[in-house]
């Protein structure tokens, strides 16, 4: 019955082609405008490590001035990042299994090739416990030993464009690299690695590229590096020399732990203010304790990854989609009820209105599916728009398998709902109505 | 005219009618607040930064190895850049407005307690700053160059003799003074430098900070090893300035890197895109929803016209005018659109509201409200009338012939 | 085959009550062929929608084929109206943008045969009419009685315990309105029973007997009921 339905609803479809072409029109359109808004917020708010985004936290202390909260408008809100001092007596902790504290810096790669000009790059500074910890996958080495993190060791991991640019995509573990005034040994060099956001640190736009080199944190502090990045501070104290910044209430530090249980999380946060109720006797730490953590998915919700803009179009776009359905429903109506005698020839043939609903209910399907069908198109053509308006997102918005199969079945479950009314009116049509002509 | 009548018509046949208004209604409500959005994002770009972005172009220095020396490369590339054909003025700095990139601290007008706190985005430049970035300096004056500190200065970490701030923050901190000119402003820790000038208008670094119009000038070069340069152009010279500086800074100087040659504008372009893709999105949507339902009108419209091809064939037939068979489909359209109007004025005002409350976004100014309830009136108006044409040019013979 | 007893059908509007039947009772044998007279209004059509399970009676009981079928569902009289009533309508009704063959296949759809019992009683059915042939044909390229012979062959293909005719023949010239008559009357003869409701008093004569509506009441309560002569051999070819 199903074909049979399908091949009436193709012949009545093919009847009327211009009242045909506009609900199929109203139907991709208003599809095609709601999942391209779609498709891009599911793109740049899609879970970046589902694996273990919730073992993975954020961690924060609101060491804030006294009198006054780190944001005026989320007084709950602890400051995104850490002081110098924090973070590294954080380090201390067991609980983690994993941890690092991190920021950024620039500096000259300086090839021992002439041939290729020295180039910036953006190294992470941070610990050998980030790698495994964000599951970040590698080409060839790996991580840094453990002692380079305690000893400031000259050792970097290279992206993969780094390593191609420098070494020609060559193994290059163990070689050396002149970065400023130093030479650093490579420990590792990582395979194509681009989460969706930057989460690990959306401090200068999450949808910044993964860094050019990371190194160990410590050599921040060793060699004095002017970090980049942004550093927020309250207190009015002198701060003249690199020294003074390190000893600040600035705060600067991005400090992400893995904690594998529920168990482990009430732990870490028991030793989390058992730190800053001692810090407090030391005169630091003025607002009450308000130490958080927070889970990868949390943060990027706190940190408004998706923000309000993007959320009001959304809704916008939703509407949208409500007012071509509200359009569909008027043309399918007209559409059936001139169906009418018709209808009421198949109801005196026998038919039951289960079966002319089915019909229509098919009818209405597909006129959802060759809408989908166009929405995709329009959709990609949306994407590719915005790509072109929003060229920092352009890398991650793209119509995967499950978006398009979301197309076809958002236009279709609309179509069917815009019928639905239609559909049911035409059940309830008299029979007999119009089986007479006069 | 036959409302009577029309209306009872629309009574009997009240679900398409109820459809044509809600669609109506949804419409005049996302079209509105769309609009509102669209035209606040634009608006908000548009506004005047005080500087001359349209010939400005910006580029980066950045010194490695030991071999480099800060101060002589600033000085060797102005004296470059200054004497290129086209070039009006240029000056290093520490940021360049408008790009996302910059500083700010604390200001006040006094140590005293309670003297309140302004925040002031704060800029590296020399003695060339208004003129690169082409703004004015209403009261005093600009920096001299023997004012300028260089980075190599022994008191290079405390706070420089001499300030200049803009009008807006001036405003803020000495709000009963006439000018700020000869007062000091002094940072969180108490060191303080004297104001020598005040800028009429510029815009700082950020360009959704909500105090962009507070900026402050220090007489500094940027601490080793990176600088920006910002140069200004005659008109017209922009371009060929900007394809020039690459290659002649890079050849003058081999330890460092040349860095992201680019004009001003498109800086801010790229910082406002957000707020740009955001009234592009919203235009659009407006103007496929407008089309949307205005081809459903004629769709609706085309369909009763042949549904009622016998009654109006019998009202030709019994003495009804071309024009008084358009007036009615014309009349019965303004009736249907004038309730999903009034229908969508409600729904307009509760989408505001939900959007305010949820989003923050900003109330509605009733005019677009306006504009948009005449713009759907004319949408309706035009999605009729060609069905209305076509009703009226059927022949009052079809009331006679059996169907 | 078709017994009413006492039905009657009135229709309300908020101002009036039309009494479109009153108290009405037939009986239709097995076999028989009846031709329902009456002017216009006198509640022809009424009857034919009662008869056909189009609409329900308001009053009075109604069976057919032996049940009750007075009170039933929606669902239940679709089902009878596909398996048990044939309808050839005045203005052919068939469906214009499907061809011969799937317009007579509509009702066997609903019926839920296989494609093969289909087609045999489809080809069957126009065999019977003599339109074998133009199958693939669409029905605006077919003559007036050859849509009605399409018609036809459609209210027979699932072999339904009556045939319910509404005037035939009125949209018809008198040579094609013949060929239609002798088609019904040769179906009948095969041992299907026809209600025909016609205004035409020529039409009439062929069935075996007449009944005249008036007002909505039969105006001649036929004593005589069904005339012997005139009867077949009582059979019934219904399955």
């Amino acid at each position: 019955m199903f074909f049979y339905n399908l091949r009436l609803a193709r012949q009545s479809l093919a009847k009327q082609p211009l009242l045909t072409a506009l609900m199929v029109a109203a139907i991709a359109v208003g599809v095609g405008v709601c999942m391209t808004v779609t498709a891009y917020l599911y793109s740049i708010s899609g879970d970046p490590i589902p694996n273990k985004s919730d073992q993975l936290f954020a961690v924060r202390l609101d060491g804030w001035a006294g009198d006054e909260p780190f944001n005026d408008d989320e007084p709950e809100q602890a400051p995104w990042q850490l002081t110098h001092r924090d973070a590294m007596a954080l380090l201390e902790s067991d609980v983690p299994v994993r941890q690092a504290a991190m920021r950024k810096a620039v500096y000259t790669a300086v090839p021992d090739n002439a041939d290729i000009a020295p180039f910036l790059t953006i190294s992470r500074m941070t610990a050998n416990d980030f790698f495994p910890m964000f599951e970040v996958p590698f080409e060839f080495g790996g991580p840094w030993d453990d002692r380079y993190d305690q000893s400031a060791g000259n050792v970097v991991v290279l992206s993969k464009k780094t390593n191609d640019t420098l070494f020609g995509g060559e193994n290059s573990v163990g070689r050396q690299v002149r970065f400023g005034d130093e030479r650093f040994t490579v420990a590792g060099v990582l395979a194509e690695w681009a989460p969706k956001v930057l989460f690990y640190d959306v401090n200068n736009g999450p949808l910044n590229p993964v860094e050019d080199v990371f190194m160990p944190y410590q050599i921040t502090a060793e060699r004095e590096v002017d970090g980049s990045g942004n550093t927020n501070c309250w207190k009015d104290e002198r701060i003249d020399t690199y020294w003074d910044l390190l000893q600040s209430e600035c705060i600067y530090v991005q400090f992400w732990a893995e904690l594998p249980d529920e168990q482990s999380v009430q732990r870490y946060q028991a030793w989390l203010d058992a730190y800053t109720d001692g810090q407090r006797d030391l005169g630091r730490f003025e607002r009450p304790n308000n130490n958080q953590l927070n889970t990868v998915t949390d943060y990027l919700k706190i940190r408004q990854v998706v923000g309000d803009d993007e959320l009001a179009v959304w809704s916008i776009a939703i509407l949208f989609l409500v007012a071509c359905l509200v359009n569909t429903i008027g043309l399918i109506l007209a559409r059936f009820i001139a169906k009418a005698p018709v209808i009421g020839l198949r109801r005196a043939l026998g038919a039951s209105r289960w079966a002319i609903f089915r019909q229509h209910l098919v009818e209405v399907g597909l006129i959802g599916f060759v809408g989908g069908l166009f929405g995709i198109g329009l959709s990609y053509a949306g994407l590719l728009g915005l790509r072109k308006l929003l060229p920092d997102t352009a890398a991650l918005t793209s119509l995967d398998l499950t978006l398009v199969l979301m197309t076809v079945v958002v236009a279709i479950v609309a179509a069917i709902l815009a019928g639905l009314y239609p559909t049911w009116r035409v059940c309830r049509l008299q029979p007999a109505m119009y089986l007479k002509t006069q | 005219m036959e409302i009577g009548p029309i209306l009872s018509a629309m009574w009997r046949n009240r679900t398409g009618s109820v459809l044509v208004a809600l669609q109506i209604a949804l419409t005049l409500a996302i079209v509105v607040n769309s609009s509102f959005l669209a035209y606040e994002r634009t608006e908000f770009i548009g506004r005047p930064s005080g500087i001359d972005e349209k010939n400005i172009v910006t580029i980066t220095s950045l010194g490695f190895g030991s071999d480099y020396d800060h101060d002589a490369t600033i000085d060797a590339d102005l004296a470059l850049l200054r004497s290129l054909p086209g070039v009006v003025a240029a000056t290093a700095s520490g940021h360049v407005p408008m790009s996302g990139s910059g500083s700010a601290t604390g200001y006040r007008a006094s140590m005293e307690d309670g003297a309140p706190m302004e925040n002031g985005n704060y800029f590296e430049f020399d003695e060339q700053a208004d003129e690169a970035l082409g703004v004015n300096i209403i009261e005093g004056r600009g920096f001299l160059p023997t004012e300028i500190r260089r980075s190599d200065d022994p008191n290079s970490e405390r706070m420089p003799e001499q300030a200049i701030i803009t009008k807006a923050l001036a405003d803020k901190l000495y709000p009963d003074l006439s000018t700020a000119v000869g007062q000091r402003l002094f940072n969180n820790v108490g060191e303080s430098a004297e104001i020598i000038g005040v800028v009429e208008h510029m815009f700082g670094s950020w360009v959704h900070w909500q105090n962009i119009e507070q900026v402050v000038w220090w007489p500094v070069r940027r601490s080793p090893p990176s600088t920006y340069y910002i140069i200004r152009t005659q008109p017209g010279q922009r371009d060929s300035v900007l394809t020039q500086i690459e290659p002649l800074l890079s050849a003058s100087n081999r330890t460092r890197i040349i860095r992201n040659p680019q004009t001003l504008e498109h800086t801010i372009k790229r910082n406002y895109e957000g707020d740009s893709a955001m009234a592009t999105v919203l235009t659009i949507a407006i103007g496929l929803l407008m089309m949307i339902t205005g081809l459903g009108i004629v769709g609706l419209a085309s369909f009763t016209v042949r549904q009622r091809t016998k009654q109006i064939g019998t009202r030709r037939a019994i003495g009804a005018r071309k024009r008084d068979i358009i007036r009615y489909f014309l009349t019965e359209n303004w009736l249907m659109t004038t309730i999903g109007l009034v229908l969508g004025t409600v729904l307009t005002y509760t989408l505001n509201f939900q959007l305010s409350q949820l989003f923050d976004t900003s109330r509605l100014d009733p005019w677009y409200l306006i504009a948009g309830m005449l713009a759907l009136w004319l949408l309706g108006f035009l999605a009729v009338s060609g069905p209305a044409r076509r009703a009226s040019l059927i022949s009052p013979a079809i009331a006679t012939r059996n169907v | 085959m078709l017994r009413m007893s006492k039905v009657s059908r009135i229709y309300r509007t908020e101002l009036i009550e039309t009494h479109a039947l009153r108290v009405l009772s037939l009986n239709v044998d097995a076999g028989e062929f009846v031709a329902v007279t009456g002017p216009s209004g006198s509640g022809k059509t009424t009857f034919l929608n009662i008869a056909g399970l189009l609409e329900t009676a308001t009053n009075g009981e109604y069976h057919l084929d032996g049940s009750d079928v007075s009170r039933l569902s929606d669902d239940q009289r679709s089902r009878i109206r596909n398996e048990k009533i044939g309808f050839i309508f005045q203005s052919f009704n068939l469906i214009p943008d499907l061809n011969v063959f799937d317009n007579v296949d509509v009702p066997l759809r609903y019926r839920g045969f296989n494609a093969k019992e289909r087609a045999d009683r489809i080809e069957h059915a126009l065999k019977q009419v003599g339109l074998h042939a133009r199958m693939r044909h669409l029905p605006a390229q077919l003559s007036g009685g050859q849509q009605q012979r399409v018609a036809i062959a459609r209210a027979l293909a699932g072999q339904p315990a009556f045939l319910l005719a509404d005037e035939p023949t009125g949209n018809l010239d008198s040579l094609m309105a013949r060929q239609v008559m002798d088609l019904l009357e040769g179906i009948n003869r095969d041992g299907t029973t026809i209600v025909m409701v016609t205004h035409d008093p020529e039409l009439a004569r062929r069935a075996h007997r007449t009944v005249h509506l008036l007002d909505g009441q039969l105006a001649n309560p036929d004593p005589f009921s069904p005339p012997a002569d005139r009867a077949p051999a009582a059979m019934s070819t219904v399955a």
